[in-house]
């Protein structure tokens, strides 16, 4: 695990200074870019476009072998890609069609996958996925040569358990699972999964929600306990099991989509989630009290990654996207949109202060050696039991 | 000009006109007997098929012959609470979509008159709207800020809670299924013949006995083929009872989505789904002869 | 005894009207207020969530669920949202198409099925109902193998190339939607009175005119109600969809649950209020034309739509 290597990543960002007049400067060269290159392009309706216009952005984009194809069928989280960014490689690449289906959570692409699906080219699953979907065939093995941007992506993600040799992904952008709560009523910082856990038991019986996830909700006991999140040890699963069945019965629910509308009305103060909704809560005069932390013993950092598909219909608007995606600026544009960390130190030079600055979106330093990714564990039987039967007692 | 024999026009006798009467009756079920065969016949096959294999190493299904998943299901029984939670959520839910849904099919099918087709328009537009979106808002109908808090506030008591509730969830349900059983029945009603009502009660018959004897015996039909078509998929549901139920019921359609989703073990799945559904097809029988029991019937065709 | 509204009624079977009986039976007068105040409640409670809807949708906030202040502002957004286009328009392209079909096959094998030896029916209804038994995922699932599977072979063999797209999913929804016609019209069928029918082939009417102008007037009830629950189940279905469509084919649900993953905004309301908007106005103007035109062709009083989905008698 590169955790060292990420602390050491973050430790050289955070000394690195944004301002805006540089973000500023180089979207504005991107922009000259884009509109130069619809403008040379804009006779034809599709087949060969070679590189973009001239453009002095730092980010030059080789051109892609092999002309590229009129379309690229994406498959994806719904919203999760700047629709502006979206706009400009289409302009700059003659890509005509580009056509953004959305998928709701991995197991659904996993399972189209796996029952036969086929036909789109680039998706976007999580990296603990990308160890199987490979061994199953559904990734193309990708050929760096064609993807120069890659060198921008910060080597701490690079080589990493889920892709030792990086030709199967390419890192999206990444976060953490941890405590959201609503400080007015907690009245302090809550910062540790015993905290959480005493809250839960005690004042705040009933006052809890955790995201509907096997992969995140286990991170919790075993933490406290001191595990490996990703155990799959018989004695540790068990110990952990008897903290779940502690917390079942005060829970308030298991929720991934809404978890922040209980937040909102106060029927829940705590939450074992993610920092999704963070920025709208805090943006909203009622609910800016909403903190999140990443809890002192440890927790799930999570990465999204770009994946071509082996039976990619249009591999070369594909090579063409995923070496686009990664120039700084429209990653730093990505982060701007999406609200979460992007994996490029050059593009962590053009995002804005405000979101550099949030613990919650890029971790602190500090916290960096307590997170672990996550290993896909949903085959182990053990795990499954006790979830199930975790979630029998939830309420009762 | 025989009576009670099947009839299809001029030169019906003899062997032509036998023909042409099977070869009509076979036209008319060919499309439809075609889609079950290649979209229902085949798929279950191939389910049966996997549920006698083993999960392969990242999921899905790896070809075995083996009788584990099975056993699992018999062995556990104790594990069978999500079914007969389940089994009560449904029931619970049929008896509500009939208390609410017959007395509304009988008024659109006898008091409607001319507005009966605006009345079943009306009844079905509010589900050309997102079913989640239609579910969400009644997260916000009965949360704490309106009705939950409302009720709430009446009843004196601040722990009130509708949402999480198994009341919530019968509220949903039968919100979600309520044109599955008026449109049988409205179906059935319709056709009903009034003078028959009429003269009940011109002979003395009280109001409940008409109902019992003569309403009731006509809408059989719609009332079984509506509380089928509630009570079967109301047994897979598991979306409402997690939004409006919080999550906390556990029903079979969260095991099975547990199974093929998130374990990704495609086997388990598909043995309990073929368990399931044997169950399922002996409740459904046994519920359709113990309702017709008694009733003479005889499929004549109006053709 | 009889109330008014029965009295007012022309019934079937007979020339007039009945006369109106002297006595008032005031326990009827209750069953009517009931009966007017039960169907006006369910209506009410069918419509509060879609009020809700609506109203959500002029809200400042991106958070769906906490009034924050009233503003149009999604609508426009929702209008030029290229994802959701696609998606509506990928909505209606299946279910249209699929509520037909199924109407068509479900009300012919309701007809046929009536013709067939008793095991051959018994087959098909044990197959009906294992087509509503079957849980959606199971069934998603097997069916997206059964094409991928079915394209394989078609490709290496035949090198017939097919993809997954519309044409999946219309003939996944198609399973469900033909069951479901083929439930309501078998149960408008059973015990349908024979003696029109003997009655006009006695009068040498040939068995399509029978067919046209006596039996399918009194299932046309059946067979709209069919249609408009295939349409709506099509509309409306995530599960199967999710696994069988291809690249382009989303539909709306699909847009709709992974915008919830994201959060629940406010734009989601817009388009469903759009939708329900244009629903809703195609409704009344197509009444106020239907009624339009039986007024001047001097049809039957106040028919309009509602003639076309009701009993004609």
């Amino acid at each position: 695990m590169a955790q060292r290597d990420l602390g050491e990543y973050l430790a050289r960002i955070s000394q690195n200074k944004v301002n805006r007049r540089s973000f500023l400067a180089a979207s504005g060269l991107v922009g000259t870019s884009a509109f130069l290159a619809a403008c040379s392009s804009s006779g034809s309706s599709g087949g060969a476009s070679a590189a973009p216009a001239a453009s002095a952005a730092p980010a030059a984009s080789a051109a892609p072998a092999g002309d590229i194809e009129d379309s690229l069928f994406m498959y994806n989280w719904s919203e999760y890609i700047n629709p502006d960014n979206i706009e400009t490689y289409k302009a700059e690449f003659g890509v005509n069609t580009f056509q953004y289906d959305i998928f709701s959570n991995n197991e659904e692409l996993i399972a189209k996958l796996q029952g036969g699906a086929s036909g789109y080219d680039i998706a976007a699953p999580t990296a603990e996925y990308v160890p199987g979907m490979v061994e199953e065939g559904f990734l193309a093995k990708l050929d760096l040569s064609r993807i120069p941007n890659q060198k921008y992506i910060d080597p701490a993600f690079l080589g990493l358990d889920w892709d030792p040799t990086n030709e199967y992904q390419l890192p999206k952008d990444f976060g953490t699972t941890g405590i959201l709560y609503r400080e007015k009523l907690t009245g302090k910082p809550v910062e540790s999964w015993r905290e959480l856990y005493d809250l839960t038991l005690g004042e705040f019986s009933g006052k809890t929600v955790f995201v509907d996830s096997m992969g995140d909700v286990f991170v919790m006991p075993l933490k406290m306990l001191g595990y490996s999140l990703n155990s799959v040890d018989k004695a540790e699963l068990e110990e952990a099991r008897k903290i779940l069945l502690d917390l079942a019965p005060h829970i308030l629910s298991l929720d991934s989509d809404t978890y922040q509308v209980k937040l909102s009305s106060e029927e829940a103060a705590l939450c074992l989630g993610w920092t999704g909704p963070l920025l709208e809560l805090r943006a909203n005069p009622d609910t800016a009290d909403t903190a999140y932390s990443v809890p002192t013993e440890g927790s799930l950092f999570w990465l999204d990654t770009w994946v071509m598909m082996a039976d990619a219909p249009h591999p070369n608007a594909s090579y063409a996207w995923l070496d686009y995606i990664h120039r700084p600026e429209i990653q730093a544009l990505e982060t701007e949109y999406n609200g979460y960390a992007t994996p490029s130190s050059e593009a962590r030079k053009l995002v804005s202060q405000e979101l550099l600055d949030d613990p919650a979106i890029f971790p602190p330093e500090s916290v960096m050696p307590l997170l672990e990714g996550a290993v896909d564990t949903s085959g182990n039987n053990q795990r499954l039991d006790i979830w199930a039967e975790f979630k029998q007692k939830i309420g009762s | 000009m025989q009576s009670g024999t099947t009839r299809t026009g001029a030169g019906s006798d003899g062997l032509g006109g036998r023909i042409r009467s099977a070869l009509l009756t076979f036209v008319l079920i060919l499309p439809a007997g075609a889609w079950y065969l290649v979209l229902l016949v085949a798929p279950l096959v191939i389910i049966t098929i996997f549920s006698f294999g083993v999960r392969a190493k990242n999921g899905g299904y790896a070809p075995a012959f083996v009788l584990d998943n099975y056993g699992a299901i018999l062995g556990d029984l104790d594990k069978a609470a999500p079914f007969t939670t389940s089994l009560s959520m449904a029931i619970a839910g049929t008896i509500g979509c009939l208390l609410v849904g017959l007395p509304l099919a009988y008024f659109i099918a006898t008091r409607g008159g001319s507005r009966k087709g605006l009345f079943i328009l009306l009844l079905v537009i509010p589900f050309w709207t997102s079913f989640l979106i239609r579910t969400y808002s009644w997260l916000i109908v009965l949360g704490p800020e309106n009705l939950g808090g409302f009720v709430g506030d009446v009843i004196g008591d601040d722990s009130f809670r509708i949402l999480g509730t198994p009341l919530a969830v019968l509220i949903g349900l039968v919100y979600g299924y309520l044109p599955l059983m008026v449109f049988p029945l409205y179906v059935t009603l319709e056709r009903m013949d009034r003078t028959l009502v009429e003269a009940s009660k011109d002979l003395g018959a009280s109001r409940w006995a008409t109902f019992r004897q003569v309403t009731l015996p006509i809408a059989l039909p719609g009332l079984i083929t509506g509380s089928i078509l509630v009570f079967i998929p109301m047994m897979g549901e598991y979306v409402i009872p997690q939004i409006l139920g919080y999550g906390r019921i556990y029903l079979v359609g969260n095991a099975l989505v547990t199974d093929f989703l998130e374990a990704r073990n495609w086997p388990a799945g598909s043995a309990k789904a073929v368990v399931l559904i044997a169950v399922m097809m002996f409740t459904v029988t046994f519920y359709t002869w113990f309702v017709n029991r008694g009733r003479r019937g005889r499929e004549v065709s109006v053709l | 005894m009889t109330s008014p509204a029965i009295a007012a009624e022309p019934v079937a079977g007979t020339a007039t009207a009945r006369p109106r009986r002297p006595r008032v039976d005031r326990g009827s007068i209750v069953v009517e207020a009931w009966l007017r105040i039960q169907a006006g409640l369910v209506y009410a409670f069918l419509y509060l969530p879609i009020v809700i809807v609506v109203l959500f949708s002029f809200n400042a906030n991106r958070l769906a669920t906490i009034w924050t202040g009233f503003s149009l502002h999604w609508y426009p957004e929702a209008l030029s949202n290229s994802v959701v286009q696609n998606a509506l328009a990928n909505s209606f392209i299946v279910a249209i198409p699929n509520a037909v079909l199924a109407t068509l096959f479900g009300t012919m094998a309701a007809l046929g099925l009536q013709r067939v030896p008793r095991q051959v029916r018994i087959g098909f209804d044990v197959l009906t109902y294992i087509s509503i038994i079957v849980p959606e995922i199971v069934i998603a699932l097997a069916t997206l193998v059964l094409f991928a599977t079915g394209f394989g072979f078609l490709d290496e063999t035949f090198g017939f190339k097919l993809r997954f797209g519309h044409a999946t999913i219309i003939a996944a929804h198609m399973l469900f939607n033909t069951s479901l016609v083929l439930l309501l019209v078998r149960a408008r069928l059973t015990g349908m009175d024979r003696t029109l029918v003997d009655a006009s082939a006695d009068l040498f009417a040939t068995p399509w005119r029978t067919f046209r102008q006596i039996t399918f007037p009194q299932l046309l009830p059946a067979i709209m109600a069919g249609f408009l629950l295939a349409f709506t189940f099509s509309f409306d279905d995530f599960v199967i969809t999710t696994f069988t469509s291809g690249p382009g084919s989303s539909t709306l649900p699909l847009w709709i649950f992974g915008q919830v993953k994201r959060s629940v905004s406010p734009e989601t309301n817009a388009i469903a209020t759009i939708m329900l908007m244009f629903t809703l106005a195609m409704l009344f103007v197509g009444q106020f034309l239907l009624l339009r035109n039986s007024r001047r062709t001097q049809g039957r009083s106040g028919g309009g739509m509602a003639s076309m989905v009701a009993e004609q008698r």
